[in-house]
């Protein structure tokens, strides 16, 4: 039998659409169709300065928009050599952190509802308001359209007491993921539901190239803040987390450790902000004028200097860097002008879900959804 | 230094600077694989330039080498009137890596019936990557498996990201209004 999933379909996270060929409850073989969210970003970054183009990069992956607004600013501030202020690099970090804990659990709602658990829907939805909350004090905007990112730092400096606000955030997150784990992990009826299927081994994750909690799930300890040393990630102590069975629990595990990773990375961001964490710094520079040590370039990072006619230089490379969801890059071609001729983007999850029909051979109808929903995907960034 | 790497010199000098050849294309031609080498990208990545014949032996090479991870596949366009270029981005994956070895392959094809072999039976990562090149600059990969129109719908005309694409009814649609 030749059944029709989606596109439009509670479970299939957006509008992917599966044509699932059955033999009784045995999945013979799946053809994933996409494009129905398809803008063409890539056309559309072809006319558009990094100013312009910064807004509608939230709309690729609409779960973790300030990754995508990193790696839309990261591609041609390295190719023209734009040196970032310390600060600056730390805000951004601050930021990714946060912007992954939403992601997973964003991740961890939905694929929660997937395998047949409404509740932690609603607390994931507590604990990332939070998130938002802050997001909402340092640039205006909730779930995307943050728009904070600019060549060569950030749009505006944190506001007063944020920093308080974030460490307190960090407090009050940690214990959550514990109490996650608490209802979730051990739970006899989730266990039974996600272990063991959708497995990938090491050699086929890398040959299909997945990156992310897809790839650490399955044994490689690979992670692109490690690999790339990029950002001021090395300041901090922190782990690459893994896990070998490569099934859908692996990656389960992995992205719960993650988020407190990144707990750990936010709350060393905040203590080690140069500049001072407590500090006011917008107050003390008018307080100072033009003058004062506070506009020197290590703590004078408003991304606005960047000129909206700036230039992206001839020569190309490809920029990457490490999401929630894997492996987000950017291959940039340069032609000395103020639009780039070429913006490749390589979204993670697109290159995640290519594996499905290869998990899904031979597994049960009921399988389909803790597999698809395990691969992590928003179909903003699958189409693009 | 081979003939080949003479004469890619000499084509390098005609383009202004000599390019010296990165380890990957050092190693390329000890196993007699001739190519010409491009100038390093700006994070100094090599860059290859392989003929579309010749793309599956380099890619099994390369993969023998140990460049296990196609990382980016992905097209462009040069110019109008110009060729298209179809790129491959390989690393070499491994546990606890740290900047590990990187290099892009290049394939130049004509505008008029781009054709070149699928690397999908070496990296599978190339199934979708593919697709999307196809679909987005019609070029045909000989030997995928499902080479199909990927993100545009099935019946749509045309290759919307070459740089002389025209967006059917853009303008008449707004003059409507």
């Amino acid at each position: 039998m030749v059944l029709n999933m989606g596109p439009h379909h509670p479970s299939m996270h957006g509008v992917l659409r599966l044509i699932v060929t059955l033999d009784g409850e045995d999945v013979v073989d799946c053809e994933p169709v996409i494009g129905y969210l398809h803008r063409g970003m890539e056309k559309i970054a072809e006319n558009r300065t990094n100013i312009m183009f910064i807004p509608y990069v939230s709309r690729w992956d609409y779960a973790a928009g300030m990754f995508n607004e990193a790696i839309t600013v990261n591609a041609p501030e390295q190719l023209a050599d734009i040196e970032v202020p310390k600060r600056a690099s730390y805000i951004r970090v601050i930021m990714l952190e946060l912007n992954r804990i939403a992601n997973h659990l964003l991740w961890l709602g939905p694929f929660l509802a997937d395998v047949g658990a409404q509740t932690p829907f609603f607390y994931i939805f507590r604990e990332r308001e939070m998130i938002y909350d802050l997001w909402e004090a340092a640039t205006g905007m909730r779930l995307i359209n943050n728009n904070y990112f600019r060549i060569g730092g950030v749009a505006a400096d944190l506001p007063y007491g944020w920093i308080d606000k974030c460490l307190d955030f960090c407090d009050y997150f940690l214990p959550k993921v514990d109490e996650y784990e608490r209802l979730i992990t051990n739970n006899p009826i989730f266990r039974r539901r996600i272990e063991g299927i959708g497995t990938v081994t090491r050699d086929e994750a890398i040959n299909w190239g997945l990156s992310g909690p897809m790839l650490r799930g399955s044994g490689v300890k690979w992670d692109l803040r490690k690999v790339d040393h990029y950002e001021c990630y090395d300041d901090f102590d922190w782990e690459v987390q893994w896990e070998t069975a490569g099934d859908c629990m692996a990656r389960y595990l992995v992205r719960i450790r993650e988020m407190r990773e990144s707990v750990k990375i936010t709350r060393q961001a905040c203590d080690m902000l140069p500049g001072g964490p407590y500090e006011n710094l917008e107050a003390k520079r008018m307080a100072d004028g033009p003058k004062s040590e506070w506009n020197d370039f290590d703590y004078q990072f408003m991304g606005k200097k960047i000129p909206p006619t700036f230039k992206i230089p001839a020569g190309e490379h490809y920029v990457r860097m490490e999401t929630g969801k894997g492996e987000l890059g950017v291959f940039i071609i340069g032609d000395d002008n103020i639009f780039p001729w070429r913006f490749k983007i390589r979204p993670p999850d697109f290159n995640n879900l290519q594996v499905l029909p290869h998990l899904l051979r031979g597994v049960k109808v009921a399988d389909i959804m803790a597999i698809l929903g395990s691969i992590d995907i928003i179909m903003g960034s699958v189409d693009r | 230094m081979s003939d080949e790497e003479k004469q890619s010199a000499e084509v390098s000098e005609a383009a202004g600077e000599i390019v010296e050849a990165g380890r990957v294309s050092k190693w390329l031609t000890e196993q007699g694989f001739d190519h010409e080498v491009l100038e390093p990208d700006h994070l100094g990545v090599e860059m290859i330039k392989v003929a579309p014949e010749f793309l599956i032996p380099f890619s099994t090479a390369l993969y023998a080498y140990g460049f296990n991870y196609l990382q980016c596949q992905g097209a462009y366009d040069i110019g109008p009137g110009d060729g298209l270029v179809s790129f491959y981005h390989l690393i070499k994956l491994e546990d606890s890596g740290d900047r590990p070895e990187e290099v892009r392959l290049k394939v130049f094809l004509p505008r008029e019936n781009p054709k070149l072999p699928s690397v999908y039976w070496i990296w599978k990562s190339a199934d979708w990557q593919e697709r999307e090149s196809y679909d987005m600059y019609g070029i045909v990969y000989e030997g995928h498996p499902n080479l199909k129109r990927l993100l545009m719908p099935e019946d749509w005309v045309g290759w919307p990201l070459r740089k002389d694409y025209i967006s059917p009814d853009f303008y008449e649609l707004q003059d409507a209004y």
